[in-house]
């Protein structure tokens, strides 16, 4: 399958538990660590786990939702864009939208959650919020949903169904979610005990939003050699000789050959995809640098993707890379950077990112 | 105006009948024991994917508004002790991976997309755009119980798959979508409709979402 034609980055910009793009990419450079201990269940208790929420949004659901407001803070600099339509459309991602208001409603019975609860619902309240028009297509692949996002919206520009396009993702934790990863015993709940103490590793969540617009030959920076693959092997497994992992990187090492790159990984503190997915970095990009953020931010999960790649474009801006904040050495992989690596000598960055299912996506995002 | 041609189309309307039922009634279509843990929903796409035997080098588009319902049910009710088996069948798109992960067939692109009002308008688009050489696009619902209750699932079961390429030779049919005026209002054209038309090898030209303007048409 031909690898899509590069699409240029205008601007983007992200929200996370230490603020917008350039505060994270700083606070990262710090070495700051987002994840606090918390309650799984919110105000409902159980064991505490690692949580990175944005200050000043409480962590149980709200009718309307919380996390409105950080996110219309995000999405200001969009506003009267035209965003949502024919031209302009918007692509919105995101693996849980508002599912946790469900969860609020079925344990407190209080109906105005239903508003928000399926993604249809969410979506139309957030555009209008948003003053979006009613151009908004709708993508939900778990913790590839942003690359999917990214790629279709690359697709309808090439196309020339459009001359920009906004992707947008969020997930914010809730019980909800953060209780079905504890459920599935991941969460690291020894924390500040490390991750890889455990002996299948263990990751904390966070609330990640996200905004990418591209066009076709506007922008500081190119997005190339996107990539997919989805191993439909286990729903929480990799297929063990990494072969998963491999074949997501093939077209991208393709689209980097013969440039001097670094790369983010998917890295959510899980050993065994740990394991798998640096070797496969390592095969495919030999010597490349290799960090990764969640170790401090939490997995973001359905924004991962768009919130690291808009770190990744004020690391290529400044040539500060922050290192795997969180973690600590010995790696994987000798290329591991625990601390902060220059990004002024290289010609982009390889950002990965894997979900459910044995999905994975990567692409390539350097200087146009 | 994208194009592509309909080689395969298969429909399963389970209308009420209950995820039980379905199971019993599908459970030699799937790997032995494999259906014990499926959804009526993975079930029933499962099924329509089957027809149409799909392949490592196929591209899959999913379409669900409310996806896994049953097991969203099940999983909120489960709380304080969240059951994981729940929370990681409840996740978008799952439906897709019982069956895939069934068969351990890998596929390079799998786009699930979510929505109501103009599902079917974007899947054909995220179909059309795709360059693989066959597109499988399938979706379906599942019927909910306290969630539809509260407006807040599906009130029908079913599920379809169309297999899309571009040579027309013994073609079922031709599925087109073209920019319409983007100041002309558009109806909302869900999944359970384009599902009915599909079923029924009903031709349509409708603007199923704004700007987009769908063709289906049947030999």
């Amino acid at each position: 399958m031909p690898l899509p034609p590069a699409v240029r980055l205008a601007a983007s910009d992200c929200l996370t538990a230490l603020g917008d793009a350039g505060s994270t990419h700083a606070a990262l450079l710090r070495g700051e660590v987002a994840l606090q201990l918390r309650p799984v269940l919110g105000a409902d208790g159980a064991e505490a786990v690692p949580l990175a929420v944005v200050p000043g949004r409480g962590y149980d659901e709200t009718a309307p939702p919380n996390w409105l407001g950080p996110l219309q803070a995000l999405a200001a600099p969009l506003a009267g864009g035209g965003w949502g339509t024919a031209r302009r459309p918007v692509f919105v991602t995101s693996s849980n939208f508002g599912v946790g208001s469900l969860y609020a409603y079925r344990r407190h019975g209080d109906t105005a959650h239903l508003a928000y609860g399926t993604p249809h619902a969410c979506v139309d309240w957030l555009a209008a919020a948003l003053g979006w028009g009613p151009h908004v297509t709708t993508v939900s692949h778990a913790c590839v949903s942003a690359h999917l996002g990214l790629l279709l919206a690359s697709r309808v520009l090439q196309a020339g169904l459009a001359e920009a396009a906004l992707v947008f993702s969020f997930d914010f934790i809730s019980p909800f979610v953060a209780g079905g990863f504890h459920a599935l015993k991941i969460l690291n709940a020894g924390m500040p005990a490390p991750y890889a103490d455990r002996p299948t590793g263990s990751i904390g969540l966070g609330d990640g939003a996200a905004y990418a617009v591209l066009t076709r030959d506007r922008g500081e920076f190119a997005l190339e050699g996107q990539s997919l693959h989805n191993e439909m092997h286990h729903f929480t497994a990799n297929r063990a000789d990494g072969a998963g992992f491999a074949a997501c990187l093939e077209p991208v090492r393709a689209a980097a050959a013969g440039r001097r790159v670094w790369l983010k990984g998917h890295g959510t503190g899980t050993l065994e995809a740990g394991r798998l997915e640096s070797a496969a970095l390592a095969a495919a990009f030999p010597g490349a640098p290799l960090v990764g953020w969640k170790g401090s931010l939490g997995h973001t999960l359905g924004s991962c993707g768009l919130v690291e790649l808009a770190l990744a474009c004020v690391a290529l801006r400044t040539g500060r890379v922050p290192g795997t904040v969180g973690a600590s050495g010995p790696g994987f992989q000798p290329a591991v950077a625990f601390a902060e690596i220059s990004a002024r000598d290289t010609d982009g960055v390889i950002c990965a990112s894997n979900a459910f299912g044995g999905a994975h996506a990567a692409f390539l995002l350097g200087h146009a | 105006m994208l194009e592509r041609h309909i080689q395969a189309v298969s429909a399963h309307d389970a209308g009420l009948e209950e995820p039980a039922a379905t199971r019993e009634r599908l459970k030699d279509r799937f790997p032995r024991g494999a259906t014990r843990r499926m959804t009526q929903l993975g079930l029933l796409v499962g099924a329509a994917l089957d027809d149409l035997a799909p392949d490592a080098a196929d591209a899959i588009v999913y379409a669900s508004g409310y996806a896994e319902t049953r097991a969203l049910e099940g999983y909120l009710e489960s709380f304080p002790g969240a059951s994981p088996t729940l929370f990681q069948t409840s996740i978008h798109p799952s439906a897709v991976q019982q069956a895939m992960i069934g068969r351990q067939l890998p596929v390079r692109e799998f786009f699930p997309l979510t929505g109501s009002r103009h599902l079917p308008a974007h899947a054909v688009q995220a179909a059309l755009l795709s360059p693989a050489a066959r597109v499988l696009l399938c979706g379906g619902e599942e019927r909910g119980t306290w969630l539809l209750a509260q407006r807040a699932a599906s009130d029908r079961t079913f599920a379809f798959a169309l297999a899309l390429t571009e040579r027309d030779a013994a073609a079922a049919g031709r599925i087109a979508m073209s920019a319409a005026d983007p100041a002309a209002p558009a109806a909302a054209f869900t999944l359970p409709e384009f599902f009915d038309a599909l079923r029924q090898r009903r031709n349509l030209d409708v603007v199923a979402a704004p700007g987009l303007r769908l063709e289906v048409q049947w030999r």
